[in-house]
């Protein structure tokens, strides 16, 4: 367990899946070096197989004893899809537009399909996902190496690339199959929380980059900050398939509103929904039921008083208020480790008991790192 | 039924004989062996003793697939030779696979076959070597690690991370970008072959301060593989200056999504180098005298099973490491030591939160893990004699 954890809540209600979230993780981290198929950010549609394909099916996270469930390692080809390019350059003399890869699959390869008939029932809503840094993480649980860890400071969970050895656990111990294998370098890799981001007090690229403003970031234990208000206070925030008992850090405010259906003549069904409960009750709990209760009880009070906190975080009339992000409390954790910046590499096991040394880091920006030294 | 177990257990005892750990006497070479590989014609004048490697059973894995794959292994032969000169040791292992795996580049469940070879790091109490599995706490190993895979791209064994960039987000154009490129490659290393420290799974730490020197290479045959490696007689973190030494081998399935615990191993092996009395080599080559039939009946009066896999044939619960292929790879002095002190040797669970249920050891102060095990030492000596004697029989696959 973390001293402090960062969490990041989603309010569903807002996301208009235009992915643009997606995107800025990709070209921040994940659109190089064996990166490419890998999303650590992405947008699915709800109903719908997700990414990797029917990743709530695949295993991982804990028992009601506790224990680690076995789980399964997705394939590139079937299960996340090969990454393709079409051929741009070659256009320009002539030749035909061709992917380099046939594409057989691919993350939001089922977008806006959704489930029920169009158009009289049919529904569906957007879920981005990105790793819930959970309190128990399945895949900090599941390695046998001790590669994954969870920092002190913010509950950020990292993966050791130096202690990493691709054994690929923990990819079948994370119930939400956030954690992936680069190939190229036979290591897991996984969402960082954009950690060089939060240290400098700027929130994650995908929380920055939000059109619909569905993400707040902050600490747990902030309450003066939204993340607390709405988690703690209005309980409006939940985790996602809190069964895994992983303990989730990425919180949802859950879709309360949905169109009416219509009638076999097109008609409108009077007080009719087309999203149904059980969907919800699948992915957030039976916590949701309140939750709900809460969001449209604070919506009735703000249209009769004007009056509701709850009403105006969620619309978030500045951007910046979305982001707590304690840049001082980074400083001074840097300053108490005496490292600046800080090394992203677990210190357990730099200059173990018995290697010699530790070795040298060297940041493309910034100064050089030794870390663990000589003993 | 204790007709059927008595046939059994002599069938076992058959086999044991059979198998028996014997001394594998390292030739003396004056041959350079500093880059001997599989290919180095000295191997054809070396003698090979055959050697049983078991599978790993002691505790599972949360890899769904794997496990399947995995459930009824049974023990592999494999052939080894070793040759040292005046500062080197080198080994050669050969193994029989029918299907050449290697990690590939382009893919997120693939996994490559691999040995790996492991040293005691001190070897002066015999009956207290370092646990099979990559060593124990206070107990320290040396494993030399070599799988079959493609170039495998280091970001941080380099300290680099300039050329983690895509080429798109660089500044450079043409050829600066062609020759970035090149650089990038010329990152990669070329095999995959790395040198641990462990005391125990979990803390396996690759060695990287660049004082201890060993090269390993890795070839197919089209039935099975040929691994060599050599390393220094003597550096910072072994002496191998002694009458015997103890070393294990290990290989890995990648068919069988084989890596990491999912392994076939050899028990500790006496590696003879000079003529004389070894204490060593009495302690690992031990037939245990004790009557095996009278081991299950103690082990049934002590309720083993209550907490242990015994055979395959008993419900696996993983409350206890799993013992049906614990005669094999463990030594009889590995045995005892394990029922008068459980606490000698203790296995961590497979991860942090496995076995939360029915808890395999407690943590005392200092980290240290105190079995769950009641001790046994107060047992009259030839009952324990008897057990041992039962507990080698164990060896894997499905009886």
């Amino acid at each position: 367990m973390s001293k402090r954890q960062l969490a990041m809540v989603m309010d569903l209600n807002k996301c208009i899946g235009c992915q643009t979230c997606t995107v800025a993780c990709k070209t921040q981290w994940t659109n190089r070096n064996g990166r490419e198929y890998m999303y650590w950010n992405n947008v699915e549609t709800y109903p719908g197989t997700g990414y990797p394909k029917n990743w709530m099916e695949l295993g991982g996270g804990f028992d009601k004893g506790g224990d680690l469930k076995p789980g399964i390692i997705p394939n590139l080809e079937a299960d996340y899809g090969v990454p393709w390019d079409y051929n741009y350059d070659a256009i320009a003399s002539g030749a035909s537009f061709e992917p380099n890869v046939e594409p057989t699959w691919g993350p939001n390869w089922d977008e806006d399909e959704g489930a029920g008939l169009f158009p009289q029932d049919n529904y569906f809503f957007y879920l981005p996902r990105i790793c819930n840094h959970c309190t128990n993480p399945g895949c900090l649980s599941a390695c046998p190496r001790d590669a994954i860890f969870k920092r002190e400071q913010d509950g950020v969970v990292l993966v050791d690339l130096d202690r990493c050895q691709g054994y690929r656990y923990c990819i079948a111990g994370c119930p939400y199959k956030k954690i992936y294998f680069n190939p190229k370098i036979s290591k897991s890799e996984k969402c960082i929380l954009c950690f060089p981001r939060i240290e400098q007090g700027l929130p994650p690229a995908c929380a920055q980059q939000c059109v619909g403003r569905i993400r707040f970031v902050g600490f747990l234990d902030d309450e003066e900050g939204q993340v607390y208000k709405l988690v703690k206070k209005y309980k409006v925030a939940i985790g996602l398939r809190t069964d895994y008992g992983t303990v989730p850090n990425v919180y949802y405010v859950p879709p309360t509103e949905s169109p009416v259906k219509f009638d076999a003549n097109g008609k409108i069904i009077e007080g009719s929904g087309r999203l149904p409960i059980e969907e919800l009750e699948k992915l957030f709990g039976q916590e949701v039921h309140g939750a709900i209760e809460t969001l449209k009880a604070e919506m009735k009070k703000r249209k009769e008083t004007g009056e509701s906190e709850l009403m105006d975080i969620l619309i978030a009339y500045q951007h910046s208020d979305m982001f707590r992000l304690d840049n001082n409390y980074y400083k001074q954790v840097a300053k108490d480790k005496g490292q600046h910046p800080l090394a992203p590499v677990d210190n357990r096991y730099i200059a173990g008991k018995y290697t010699k040394s530790g070795h040298q880091m060297n940041f493309f920006h910034g100064g050089d790192l030794n870390v663990g030294g000589k003993h | 039924m204790k007709k059927f177990a008595t046939a059994v257990v002599a069938l076992a005892i058959m086999a044991t004989s059979a198998l028996a750990e014997v001394e594998i006497i390292a030739e003396k070479v004056n041959e350079n062996l500093d880059v001997i590989s599989h290919k180095s014609r000295i191997w054809t004048n070396t003698k090979f003793t055959p050697v049983t490697l078991y599978p790993q059973t002691t505790i599972r894995f949360n890899d769904a697939k794997a496990n399947e794959l995995n459930q009824n292994n049974t023990p592999i032969i494999a052939a080894i030779a070793a040759i040292y000169n005046k500062d080197k040791i080198a080994f050669m292992i050969k193994w029989p696979d029918v299907h050449q795996d290697y990690q590939k580049s382009d893919s997120t469940d693939a996994y490559a076959d691999a040995f790996a070879v492991q040293f005691a790091r001190n070897f002066s109490i015999p009956k207290e070597l370092p646990y099979i599995g990559m060593g124990s706490v206070d107990r320290p190993v040396i494993i030399h690690l070599q799988k079959d895979s493609v170039r495998i791209y280091e970001p941080n064994g380099n300290g680099d991370i300039e050329h983690q960039i895509n080429p798109n987000q660089t500044n450079l154009f043409n050829k600066d970008l062609e020759a970035f490129e090149k650089q990038v490659i010329n990152i990669g290393v070329a095999d995959y072959e790395r040198s641990f420290i462990s005391e125990g799974f979990r803390s396996m730490t690759q060695i990287k301060d660049g004082t201890s020197h060993s090269h390993s290479t890795i070839g197919y045959s089209g039935i099975g593989w040929l691994g060599t490696v050599s390393r220094s007689l003597k550096d910072s973190y072994l002496d191998l200056d002694a009458v015997a030494i103890p070393v294990s081998f290990a290989v890995w399935n990648g068919g069988k999504l084989g890596r990491n615990g999912l392994k076939y191993l050899t028990p500790w092996l006496a590696i003879r180098l000079k003529k004389g009395e070894s204490e060593l080599v009495k302690s690992l080559t031990e037939v245990p005298t004790g009557d095996p039939v009278a081991g299950i009946k103690s082990m049934t009066t002590y309720g083993c099973k209550g907490c242990h896999q015994v055979t395959a044939n008993d419900r696996e619960n993983f409350m206890a490491p799993a013992l049906k292929s614990i005669g094999g790879y463990s030594t009889a002095d590995y045995l005892r030591e394990s029922l008068v002190n459980p606490s000698a040797v203790v296995v961590p669970g497979y991860n942090r939160n496995a076995h939360s249920k029915y808890k395999w050891y407690t943590l005392r102060e200092n980290n240290k893990r105190v079995s769950t095990m009641p001790d046994y030492s107060w047992l009259d000596p030839q009952e324990l004699e008897n057990m041992v004697a039962y507990l080698k029989t164990l060896k894997g696959g499905n009886e």
